[in-house]
């Protein structure tokens, strides 16, 4: 995947990756649609061991925080392996919804 | 404005009650609250619950309570906030009274866990978390989000897993003493640091156990020693990618704020606290979210003991929701009951030298709600 749908304040500096019908910060603005490239690094993680029934059959698994390179927006997905803060990673891909997440060479 | 007073409070046993029904449980803790208060005409009833529904299917709780008290065709309602169910039941007990509709409101809370799988528990819970977001589909849970959290907060102060097992080591010690309390069995910080691993780095006493139980409060306009002196309540982020700081939960900075501001008191003149430590992560980070200590070093003031019952700011002398246990729409009102116990002198753990500010904090999903209550002796 080349890209990463983000959302941008029109009136303010705020960005999520996800829309909302007014922004957040500044209740005024609208957000608009923009992409970015999905690359970033580890700013926190964890390694689930107890998950949920609809998650038991992968566990323990790596859930990451992760700051993108291009935009000040943080993303949450799921690692194909176990990463620590700082690791460079990228997206692999769009499993039921989740990013899941990799480490770049 | 009408000023709200305590005239009872009602808690049953928490801990592991598979023979006892969710309707025994609250029916119990309503009696008690009721008889405290000296039985008196009730307008209104609401019930903090949040999973009811989901794994023991009974619902229509605030009639049951009407109903089986006979306490005739009053309003009563279910009020739910995930984890905040109990303190948000009880804020809307203290509206109704402020309203001026209500003299008399009975706020109960309760909670069936331990007869369901922990997977189908945990699963019931994440209905806390937003279903149509990636962050819920990555599998991200709330132990998860607390674990995420911690992760940051040692990588940016100078705490470490030592720190976490130290909140969890105090509840415990505390819970030892609290005769209602799940957990009552003696733990050691090795004992703690070295337990099975959870959600990295928090590991099982790190995080709340699955509890059944209720409590319940009887508020009223008329006068009595324990005044609500604020009621306040906030909203924040739904998802961990949507914080604008990772080591900031706003809902319980916002409510404390808020309920500060009402009060027109600060942080300095709270005497005791009772604060939603549903991960030991989260009571690192709310006693700096209230203001009791600076941001990024709650962990210091742990490591000091400032936090126990003799030190200058006693959090959770009731055990938390680590040991005391969390009956989820229970918590709320158990905090509550903790809380009345230290204002009148009769409190496991009672605090030295007649505290007369008391501050609970109730939190609900990933952050998503906060209530907080200040309590004083009059
Ligand atoms: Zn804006």
């Amino acid at each position: 995947m080349r890209v990463m749908k983000i959302f941008a304040c029109m009136n303010c500096d705020y960005h999520s990756v996800t829309s909302k019908y007014t922004c957040p910060k500044c209740q005024q603005g609208k957000l608009q649609e923009t992409e970015v490239s999905p690359k970033g690094t580890v700013y926190s993680f964890t390694d689930i061991h107890v998950a949920p029934a609809e998650f038991a059959h992968i566990a323990p698994y790596t859930v990451a925080l992760i700051q993108l390179d291009e935009a000040p927006v943080k993303v949450t997905a799921r690692m194909d392996s176990e990463v620590t803060i700082g690791d460079a990673v990228e997206l692999k891909g769009l499993e039921e919804g989740a990013f899941i997440y990799t480490k770049a060479n | 404005m009408t000023n709200v007073y305590v005239h009872g409070v009602g808690m049953t046993q928490f801990g592991t009650f598979v023979d006892r029904t969710m309707k025994d449980l609250l029916l119990d803790a309503c009696i008690q609250a009721l008889n405290e208060a000296g039985n008196p005409k009730v307008d209104a009833v609401y019930v903090g619950n949040f999973m009811g529904g989901s794994i023991y299917n009974q619902e229509i709780l605030g009639a049951i309570v009407a109903n089986e008290l006979g306490l005739g065709f009053i309003p009563t309602a279910k009020v739910e906030g995930a984890c905040a169910s109990g303190g948000i039941a009880v804020r809307q007990g203290v509206l109704g009274i402020q309203s001026g509709e209500y003299e008399t409101v009975l706020v109960a809370g309760v909670e069936k866990m331990k007869h369901a799988s922990t997977a189908d528990v945990t699963q019931a819970i994440n209905a806390a978390m937003d279903n149509d977001s990636n962050e819920k589909r990555a599998g991200l849970t709330f132990p998860g989000f607390f674990g995420v959290l911690a992760n940051r907060y040692f990588y940016e102060t100078g705490a470490s897993k030592k720190h976490l097992a130290m909140v969890a080591l105090k509840n415990r010690e505390n819970a030892m003493q609290n005769p209602l309390a799940q957990f009552r069995k003696p733990a050691t910080l090795e004992e703690i640091m070295e337990a099975r691993m959870i959600t990295n780095p928090l590991g099982l006493f790190d995080c709340s156990p699955m509890t059944d139980g209720a409590a319940a409060i009887v508020l009223s306009s008329k006068k009595s020693p324990v005044h609500v002196r604020s009621s306040a309540q906030s909203s924040g982020p739904t998802q961990m990618q949507d914080a604008d700081d990772l080591l900031s939960i706003p809902a319980i900075k916002e409510s404390g704020r808020l309920a500060y501001e009402k009060a027109g008191v600060g942080p300095e003149d709270i005497d005791v606290v009772e604060i939603h430590d549903c991960f030991s992560m989260t009571e690192m980070l709310a006693i700096e979210e209230l203001g009791f200590f600076a941001k990024r070093e709650g962990w210091k003031a742990i490591e000091e003991g400032r936090t126990k019952v003799i030190g200058d700011k006693p959090v959770n002398t009731s055990g938390g929701l680590l040991s005391r246990g969390h009956p989820i729409g229970a918590t709320g009102i158990s905090q509550l009951y903790q809380l009345v116990h230290q204002l009148r002198g009769t409190a496991p753990n009672q605090v030295e030298g007649n505290p007369r500010l008391a501050l609970a904090q109730n939190l609900g999903g990933t952050g998503s709600y906060s209530v907080v209550h200040i309590l004083e002796r009059v």
